[in-house]
């Protein structure tokens, strides 16, 4: 229920044994490893960052490879199969693949230069498409492209933009040339970006020739030394070999699928060794003992000296962590509690001398999300999601299993208040008898009330709901306070505060004004009295005592008006609850939205319009669950972090890292 | 005159969901491309900018909310759809706020969300903070949106 004790380990090992010990270490994965030591003429470092990174690169080389497979000859997976974890492995079948490993990442790399040249084949492919493209015209000319011409007689071959005759060419020609009577113009082909020709001429205009072509905008073509029909047919066959070679290609890397587990293997393999190495280069060692510090939680230190000290000649020792020591930070919660560790940890971690905030959150978090999708339709599908898949996949990893539990109370409560708010699928119940069984009259009744028939009683609902969550927040700020042993700070800082707000609550409640337009019961004005003391009480405190870390009088008071000034800001914090009333309404009038369009269509079309209104029906609700419910955990996420946190809890504390195996695929399981 | 009250109500009704939809469809448009920019680099974040991106798409719900809520109550949606000038008005005003708060805070969502995009595609463990930005934008909208429904619900009552 707490941020976990944590001690600070010292191990001094012999050094023949550092590989089995830090091995041993990594599979048990309950130890932070951080070295304070400096290095002395007995002691010192050793650098291995060079091991580490020839082993990440083995790993990174097999990922590709799997990643090559999985392009080439996709898996196979059932829908829920992302939510299998890592596969466990036992000691002796982990020793048994470690001969695999070396092989593994020769596969791979093979692989690798099999993918590289398929890839390669593949990127000449749409090179010599365009050759082809830019050859195709020229079928019919039957000199070699690049032929300049005989002794005699001149030869251009080339293109002009756009789409001309054999016409326009010799008038344009006459006219850039007047003076050429010995040439020919062969036209070979014309579409609309360009004019494929061939044109000769006397030697004796060659000049004259080149030059009224250029103005015209000539331009050389494609160079190919044989004739255009001889290149077609050349890059033809070589097209056709290259699709060959990428279809073999792509044969040969299909044939390496069955090495996949191989190849996971090795990944990790490698990824742990060069965790190892990274661990080893920060550990101080003298020429025959090495030193391991670091941190584990105090209940896992006594099974771990065991583990160790039954096996090998080593000292452990076992400290409290000094008072100015930055202890990294574990959280442990019961199961209702523990799912929500993730909303705190993305937060920040409880800070030093912090508490564990997972237990408040954790009843808050459930209960306004459900108070915000509040439909017992959409709560039952993911009460039943969510525990199919908890009961199906036993071999979930932790944090997965954590959320989907989180989603599994979520669900449980968005049942809960479907049913106060009498909101099954929207007004399904309602729409469906009315539509197909001609009984208007049949309707889910709600428990408490219906939210659409009186939203400013769901409003103040939410104020209420508002007002308590952030009551706890503050009594949660006086709590930490008493903890530490600083009872007047909470008097200061949160007796002061909840006379100010919860008396001006009360005394706002006592105007008639105020209280009919929240359509609440009028207090007497002898609360009015009580309540208005209660707030000035506090006001005055506030203002003496929230400047109290100034020396001078005159700052101080000039600080404790401002923190008074924070009074808006519970104002607008409160009405920050009214999105529970917004997201509330939004997924019950989007449900009727979709359940309206479907019983129109269907209304006295017999099976046909059954059969539309199912299909409208599930597609609608999908998407109105799909977004409501992401709306409901962005906002119930909002409120525990602004208005909740907001009141007592900074955080900053750093997440416990302990050295383990960092692995994609397998997790190998010791007992000790 | 008189048959312009229905006028105006639909007007209104029309106005909330057109501004907050445009307002969304250009938001998640903008973080769409943040999105998909970041998914080019690493696909394994696509759930978590597909988060990011949907975001801004929450105006638009509001806006077919607010206009759904407006049609059945001045009866466009089956029933009696007789309307005085002046409380169709009223229903014109009543949906102003969802229409344009729905509108610019989509769009500033929007930008928030492309930095929170580009946070989590840098630091992916902090996917918790990056999204409590342009939800703090969201706020606005939903304000509007309750001053929107509380007065669409209020009008039913007023004999005008």
């Amino acid at each position: 229920m707490s941020v976990l004790p944590m001690k600070r380990i010292v191990i001094c090992a012999l050094r023949k044994d550092r590989k089995q010990v830090l091995e041993l270490l990594q599979r048990q994965g309950v130890l932070e490893i951080r070295s304070s030591l400096s290095d002395d003429e007995v002691f010192s470092r050793q650098d291995k960052s060079r091991m580490a990174a020839t082993f990440r690169k083995s790993a990174e080389a097999c990922e590709q490879a799997l990643t090559v497979l999985d392009e080439h000859a996709p898996e196979e997976s059932g829908l829920l199969s992302m939510l299998d974890g890592r596969k466990p492995l036992s000691t002796a079948e982990y020793e048994e693949r470690l001969r695999t490993a070396d092989e593994a990442v020769r596969t791979a790399k093979e692989i690798n230069s099999l993918q590289k040249r398929c890839s390669d084949v593949r990127a000449e492919i749409p090179r010599t498409e365009s050759q082809l493209v830019a050859i195709r015209p020229w079928i019919g000319y039957d000199l070699p492209l690049d032929f300049s011409g005989t002794k005699a007689a001149a030869v251009f071959a080339g293109t002009l933009p756009g789409e001309l005759t054999q016409e326009q060419i010799e008038a344009a020609l006459a006219e850039y040339a007047p003076g050429l009577d010995d040439m020919e113009v062969n036209l070979i082909s014309a579409a609309p970006e360009q004019t494929c020709l061939c044109v000769i001429c006397g030697r004796k205009h060659e000049a004259e020739l080149r030059d009224a072509l250029r103005r015209m905008n000539f331009a050389k073509p494609p160079v190919a030394s044989e004739n255009p029909e001889q290149a077609l047919r050349d890059l033809e066959s070589r097209m056709a070999e290259l699709q060959a070679e990428a279809g073999e290609l792509a044969e040969q890397i299909r044939g390496f699928a069955g090495k996949r587990d191989a190849l996971r293997f090795a990944s990790d393999y490698y990824t742990m060794r060069a965790d190892k190495y990274d661990v080893i280069s920060g550990l101080v060692q003298s020429r025959l003992t090495v030193i391991i510090e670091g941190y584990a939680e105090a209940r896992c230190a006594e099974s771990l000296e065991r583990a160790l000290t039954s096996r090998y000649e080593l000292v452990f020792e076992t400290q409290e962590p000094a008072e100015e020591e930055e202890v990294p930070v574990a959280l442990r919660n019961g199961g209702f509690a523990a799912p929500v560790e993730s909303v705190v940890e993305s937060y920040s971690l409880p800070g030093r001398h912090e508490f564990d905030p997972s237990v408040l959150v954790s009843v808050f978090y459930y209960f306004l999300f459900g108070l915000m999708l509040s439909d017992a339709g959409y709560g039952i599908i993911m009460t039943i999601g969510c525990a199919y898949a908890l009961l199906k996949k036993k071999s979930m990893e932790p944090a997965m299993k954590k959320t989907m539990k989180m989603f599994l109370y979520c669900g449980i409560s968005t049942t809960f208040w479907g049913f106060m708010f009498g909101s099954f699928f929207g007004d399904a119940v309602n729409v469906i008898a009315s539509t197909f069984f001609g009984r208007p009259d049949v309707r889910l009744p709600a428990l408490w009330f219906e939210q659409i028939d009186d939203p400013m009683k769901m409003l103040v609902f939410c104020f209420v709901v508002g007002i308590i969550h952030m009551f706890v927040g503050l009594g949660a700020k006086a709590w930490g306070y008493l903890r530490s042993g600083q009872p007047l700070d909470a008097v200061y800082d949160v007796l002061f505060w909840y006379l100010l707000v919860g008396g001006s609550i009360g005394y706002l409640l006592t105007l008639p004004m105020m209280s009919q337009m929240l359509g609440v019961k009028t207090l007497s004005a002898s609360v009015g009295t009580v309540a208005g003391t209660a707030a000035l009480i506090g006001l005055a405190g506030i203002i003496l005592t929230g400047g109290r870390e100034s020396g001078s009088w005159f700052k101080r008071i000039l600080k404790g008006l401002y923190a008074a000034y924070g009074i808006t800001g519970w104002l607008s914090d409160i009405l920050s609850y009214s999105r529970l009333l917004a997201l509330g309404l939004a997924t019950g009038v989007i449900a009727q939205v979709f359940n309206k369009m479907g019983s129109m269509v269907a209304e006295g079309a017999g099976i046909i319009g059954a059969v539309i209104f199912i299909v409208i029906f599930l597609i609608g609700h999908v998407l109105n669950l799909a977004i409501n419910a992401l709306g409901a955990y962005v906002h119930t996420n909002r409120l525990e972090y602004v208005e909740f946190f907001g009141k007592f809890y900074d955080g900053g504390g750093r997440a416990f890292e302990p050295f383990a195996q960092n692995t994609k695929y397998f997790k190998i399981k010791e007992e000790i | 005159m008189a048959s312009m009250g229905i006028f105006f109500a639909l007007a209104g009704a029309a106005c909330a969901a057109l501004m907050a939809g445009i307002g969304s469809a250009i938001g998640v448009g903008k973080a769409g491309q943040a999105a998909a920019g970041v998914v080019t680099e690493d696909p394994a974040k696509f759930s978590k900018v597909l988060i990011l991106q949907l975001l801004p798409g929450t105006q638009g719900i509001y806006g077919l909310l607010i206009a759904f809520i407006t049609l059945t109550q001045i009866g466009i949606m089956g029933g009696d759809a007789n309307l005085s000038a002046v409380k169709g008005l009223l229903y014109f005003a009543a949906c102003m706020p969802m229409a344009f708060v729905g509108l610019i805070s989509a769009i500033q969502q929007a930008n928030a969300a492309v930095s929170a995009i580009a946070l989590v595609s840098k630091k992916p463990d902090q996917f918790g903070k990056s999204m409590i930005f342009p939800a703090m934008v969201e706020t606005y909208a939903i304000l509007a949106l309750l001053v929107s429904i509380l007065s669409i619900f209020g009008i039913a009552g007023l004999a005008v």
